[in-house]
This record gives structure tokens, sequence and C-alpha cells, in this order.
């Protein structure tokens, strides 16, 4: 059995830390409290601490630190068991207008109208497992399981911004146009990636998300 | 009227960048910056430029700019036949300009980013502490786009002490020097058993024409894992070289996804970024582990 956490170099400039090989909540929540941690500890050279699902990196400037030290200095901080903490949640509100192209046929293959599509979407507060992809996407979860699809089998080239998407168990809004292979269901004008703000990310892991019904 | 650098004929690819934005990784913005981030610093250090001085940096065919001031510019990474109004000039070393001149890149002869740097530097607005270019979120550089026709590049007026001259010669060998790249075991390392590594290190790949700064793919002998393919996503870095379902490598670079899902067998070493960046599609390359690039013999 593996013993985590597992700290392992990732490149001449990082580190990785596994938690866990399986995604949960719970998992994320200790990812994202050791990387607060490691963030709020301010350690010397390091530039970026990034938590994912079960894992987390910290990157540093190879030129003045090891990774030997960044690493005994990560164990000691993951290691405090006093500072397991929750998450420090923000709820952001994203208003939608449900007129994606794929609505309809969601609804047909999932036996549903589409009012209860976006019912159902709309009915949940979902949680930020994860940033990444692209700058400002946001893997949100858990979809209602009435609404689990595959990826569509032919991704689209060019999904505009500002289109919000359904895959799996999982929703996100597209920030900006890029080939994309998840169910397009609706559309928002609120910007999820802005680089005039800092943190840039609308959404980052760790937040809430509750998608709002709007018309027009 | 402030000192500018007028593009006369943009090749295909080329944009701003300095040595990247760092801090920015959890909301999912990719480091981007210098491809050849050993020339870049080169050739600051040349005009005495600050290490994080944004240049040109000039890809996939030839073009000409105009300085409408006099400066000094020092042209390195890829190899290239530059003219300076129609003469010959030499890379690396720094080149006195006078307001009007042209200078004219032929053609790429070898390598693929031509890297232009100006005494004070490329001066476009910083976003997210960085001058660099990132097409995909349309930021950085010039309005976050490609160089084309008319643009007018800004120059800064910050300026150092340029170094002497026998310590980037020197630098600029080890740049365009040959042998295998070197990787470190990556993460994932170990769901490779040792036929897997055998096909990794004993092959030469040849850089894909899908490759660009996001990514490099290499075509060649495929290589297969024996874990799940569906690994839960996590932080990934510049070099990775990740294996996806079909086997055959796909190298994380500059501009690439700041998490990926597929088994990184590898990551390439630091010391051997810039050499690996400068191979334009149909170059060959083998990898071999070691601590660094002057291990191997």
């Amino acid at each position: 059995m593996d013993e985590f956490p597992i700290i392992q170099q990732l490149g001449d400039d990082a580190l990785l830390v596994t938690f866990a090989h399986t995604i949960s909540w719970a998992v994320g929540v200790r990812v994202r409290s050791a990387a607060r941690r490691i963030r709020d500890t301010h350690l010397s050279s390091v530039t970026d601490v990034v938590p994912a699902y079960t894992t987390l990196a910290v990157y540093f400037d190879s030129r003045a630190v090891s990774f030997a030290t960044v690493s005994s200095e990560v164990a000691t901080l993951i290691g405090d068991a006093n500072a397991a903490g929750d998450d420090r949640s923000t709820l952001i509100e994203i208003p939608v207008r449900y007129d994606g192209p794929d609505l309809a046929e969601v609804a047909e293959r999932k036996g549903l109208t589409q009012d209860e599509v976006i019912e159902k979407h709309c009915s949940r507060t979902y949680r930020a497992y994860m940033t990444g992809f692209a700058p400002g996407f946001t893997y949100l979860g858990d979809l209602d399981e009435a609404l689990v699809l595959p990826r569509r089998t032919s991704p689209r080239v060019r999904v505009p911004a500002g289109s919000v998407a359904i895959a799996g168990a999982q929703t996100a809004v597209y920030p900006l146009v890029t080939p994309g292979g998840w169910h397009l269901i609706g559309t928002t004008s609120m910007a999820m990636f802005d680089p005039a703000r800092d943190p840039p990310a609308l959404v980052r892991a760790g937040d809430s998300v509750r998608f709002v019904r709007v018309d027009g | 009227m402030r000192d500018v650098i007028t593009v006369i004929a943009a090749p295909p690819f080329a944009t701003i960048q300095d040595l990247g934005r760092i801090g920015f990784r959890d909301s999912g913005v990719p480091v981007s910056g210098l491809m050849d981030r050993e020339s870049g610093l080169l050739l600051n250090a040349t005009l005495g430029n600050d290490p994080s001085a944004a240049m040109i940096e000039w890809a996939v065919g030839g073009g000409a700019l105009r300085f409408d001031c006099a400066t000094e510019i020092a042209v390195g990474g890829a190899e290239a036949i530059l003219r300076i109004n129609g003469v010959k000039a030499d890379p690396w070393l720094p080149i006195v300009v006078a307001s009007g001149d042209e200078l004219r890149i032929d053609r790429i002869v070898r390598g693929r980013f031509v890297l232009i740097a100006v005494r004070g530097g490329i001066d476009v607005p910083v976003v997210l502490g960085s001058r660099s270019t990132l097409l995909s979120a349309g930021i950085g550089g010039l309005d976050g786009r490609r160089l084309r026709n008319g643009d007018q590049l800004p120059i800064g007026d910050h300026a150092g002490t340029p170094y002497d001259n026998i310590e980037f010669e020197k630098r600029a060998a080890r740049t365009n020097s040959g042998g295998p790249v070197t990787v470190m075991r990556g993460p994932q390392a170990s769901l490779f058993d040792d036929a897997a590594w055998a096909t990794f290190l004993n092959t030469e790949y040849l850089v894909s024409l899908a490759s660009d700064r996001s990514g490099y793919r290499l075509d060649g002998n495929a290589i297969s894992h024996s874990g799940s393919a569906a690994l839960p996503s996590e932080p990934a870095c510049v070099g990775a070289i990740q294996i996806p379902d079909g086997g055959t490598p796909i190298v994380i670079m500059n501009d690439g996804p700041t998490v990926g899902g597929y088994p990184k067998i590898a990551v390439i070493r630091d010391s051997c970024l810039s050499r690996f960046a400068q191979m334009a599609p149909g170059y060959p390359v083998r990898f071999a582990v070691g601590s660094s690039n002057f291990d191997i013999a």
C-alpha cells in the first residue's frame, strides 16, 4: 500500500504531493487545506502552489533553493495533523441563459424535458474541484445523476466563451474560446477569466457555485 | 513620439515574450514566456537589459522590421540569415542600428525561434506580471495576438551595463550542442515497465508538425503503460513528457495546460529545455536519464 501523502519531484522546478489516487471531496479538502498552509507560510523562492483533485504542486526557483529543501519544508507543513482545516469557500452565483446548442439533445438522451434539464442543473450548489485546462476553467461537481452523459464523440473545434457545459458528473463554464467536448446547455455573460483581476479566475478550487436561470 | 520598432513584413508566427507569467497557475494560467529562455537571457545580458526585458520571438519564416530610432539590438536563438539594410549581420553580437534601418530575416536555417532583443526591451503593458503573449487568452504582448504588418512596438528606456562577450559565446555554443535531451523520471515513471522504458530511451523520435508553443507531439515508437489511463488530472510542468492512449509522447510546453491527466513518464531537465524548444518539426530527438545535459558523454 502507498503511504500518503507522497512527495515526488515533478521537474527541476516543481514537486508533486499526492494525497490519494481516487477523487473524493474529502481528499480535495485536504489538498486545498495543505495548499493554503504552504501558500500562507510564504516559503522562500516558492512561486506557485497549485491544488488539483488528489494532488498539489509546489513550484519553486531551483536556482535559489533545492528540491530537498522545499520537499522537507513541505513535508513538515503537510504533516501537521492539527491543521486539517475547512475549505474557505466563497459562494459565486452565475446567471445563465439556457440557450445552448446541445440542450435539446441532452434532454432527449436523458428522457427529460428541456425545463427539467434546466431545473436539475440550477437546483444544486456545486463545488469547485480544480482549475485548469484553460485559464479560468474550473471543474464543478457533482452533477445530478439524471444529467450524466459522456463527452461528445466529436469535440467542437471552437466553443464560444461563456458556454455553460456538462460532461460526466461535472459542469463548467468555458471562460475563453477553446476547443471542447462537453455538451453546451447555456451561456453566461459573467467573465470567468479577467486578467485585470487578482486572482484572474472567478471560480477556483474550493469555491461553491450556483447557476441562476435568467431569460432573454 | 516614443521610440518604436515597426513591423514591415511579419513572419507567420511572431509574438512578444519575456521570462513568463509566474504565480497564476492556480487560475489555470500557463507560464508562457520565451521558449528558448537560455538564448533570451543571453541576448538581454548582451545588451545590458534586465533579464526579464521582453523581446520578439520570431518563428516559421522570413520578414522584416524597421527601427524608427537609433538603438542597439541583438539577434540569437535559431540560426537565420540576417541582413541590416541588405548587408549580412552577425547573430549574438550587439548590432548598432540607426533610425530607418531595416532588419531582414530571409529564412530560418536551423532551429525554430529567432529572438530579436532591443536595448531597453519591448515595452508593451504588463499583464498579470508579464509582457508575454498568451494567444489562447488574448493577453500580453501586443493586444494578446501575433505581430502583423504595420505594428509599432514601443521600446523601453531601462538599460544597464552589457556583459562581456566571451561569456555569451560560450553559452551560445551550449545552447546549440547536440546529444540526447536529458530527462528525470516523471511522477508516473513506475507505470512503465522495462520494455516501455527501453522503447522510450532507444527510439529516435521526430518532432511532429503538430507542435506549437503549447506542446510538442513526437512521432516514433509507441510506449505502453500498465496503469489505468484515467488518472485524476494533476498539475503539470513545462517539459513534462506525457504518454496518452495512442502511446506517442506529447511534451507540455510554455503555453500548455497547467493540469493534465496523461501519465508522465519523464520530465525534461531545465538545462535541456531551451535546446529542445528549438527543435523544429522533423528534428530527431533522443532522451537519456541524467542529472544534466553535461553528464552525457
